[in-house]
């Protein structure tokens, strides 16, 4: 379990950006490896599996958040005019920016940041086409940088 | 691969759940070995079991009311017979 924990963990923390949730949302896809042990095929099998399953858990829960409040804009900290790359506040604000894209392009991006996939094993485990896998990084990536820029973060 | 790439790969690394979270788990595994699977049947024969008690209970009380009821007749009856008895024997000290 704690090969994997780290990265159900994480898959659920940077789509939900709240670690209390995250964290229940790991233990349900945990609980229910447990009660489904008998499906998994090999220890790949299972790595495939605990990412499907904490992918769809994550969206039932963004769901059901859907209600509350979301990160705005507007609370995006603003990073000094000094931020440099590689400096932790950086890091905060493009997580705080990929919090603000819809579900789908979110966990394209997370999944292709974060576990290091290639658009055609992503569109694998999200069920859709490798073409909008592809689209929605390139549109995620652009309105990142545009909002970078923005903020004089741009490529300088 | 570009800085912004480069950035973001750092920024979604993989992060630690709370050094309980194995622990935690593992309690919750118990817990769900522990309790007793309450699936349709269960609740099904709960159902039945709940019916057949409240029928049978229903039914021993409609029993206990008759017996009751049959009670107070037969102590009317006797208390009636007592007073009939009581006015013949007045009527036959009459007679004499």
């Amino acid at each position: 379990m704690r090969a994997h924990q780290s990265m159900v963990f994480s898959l659920a923390y940077h789509f939900l950006h709240d670690r209390e949730s995250a964290e229940e949302v790991a233990q349900e896809v945990f609980l229910s490896l447990h009660r489904n042990l008998g499906a998994i095929q090999s220890p790949a099998h299972a790595g495939f599996w605990l990412r499907k399953v904490t992918v769809q858990r994550a969206f039932d829960e963004g769901r059901r958040r859907k209600r509350r409040p979301q990160v705005a804009l507007e609370d995006i900290v603003e990073p000094a005019a000094s931020v440099e790359r590689g400096d932790p506040l950086l890091g905060e604000t493009l997580r705080r920016l990929v919090a603000t894209l819809a579900d789908a392009p979110r966990m394209v991006m997370i999944l292709r940041y974060q576990e290091d996939l290639d658009p055609m094993e992503i569109a694998e485990l999200l069920d859709m086409p490798v073409a909008t896998v592809k689209s929605h990084l390139q549109r995620s990536l652009a309105l990142l940088r545009g909002k970078l820029e923005r903020r004089g973060l741009g490529e300088r | 691969m570009d800085w912004l790439e480069q950035e973001l790969r750092e920024a979604l690394n993989r992060k630690d759940p709370a050094p309980d979270f194995a622990e935690r788990v593992r309690w919750n595994l118990r817990v769900q070995e522990h309790r007793p699977a309450h699936g349709l049947q269960f609740w099904l024969a709960t159902a039945a079991a709940f019916v057949i008690v409240a029928g049978a209970g229903g039914m021993g009380y409609r029993q206990h009311q008759g017996e009751v009821a049959r009670q107070q007749v037969m102590q009317a009856f006797r208390i009636a017979g007592s007073n009939l008895n009581h006015i013949q024997a007045q009527v036959r000290e009459v007679r004499r």
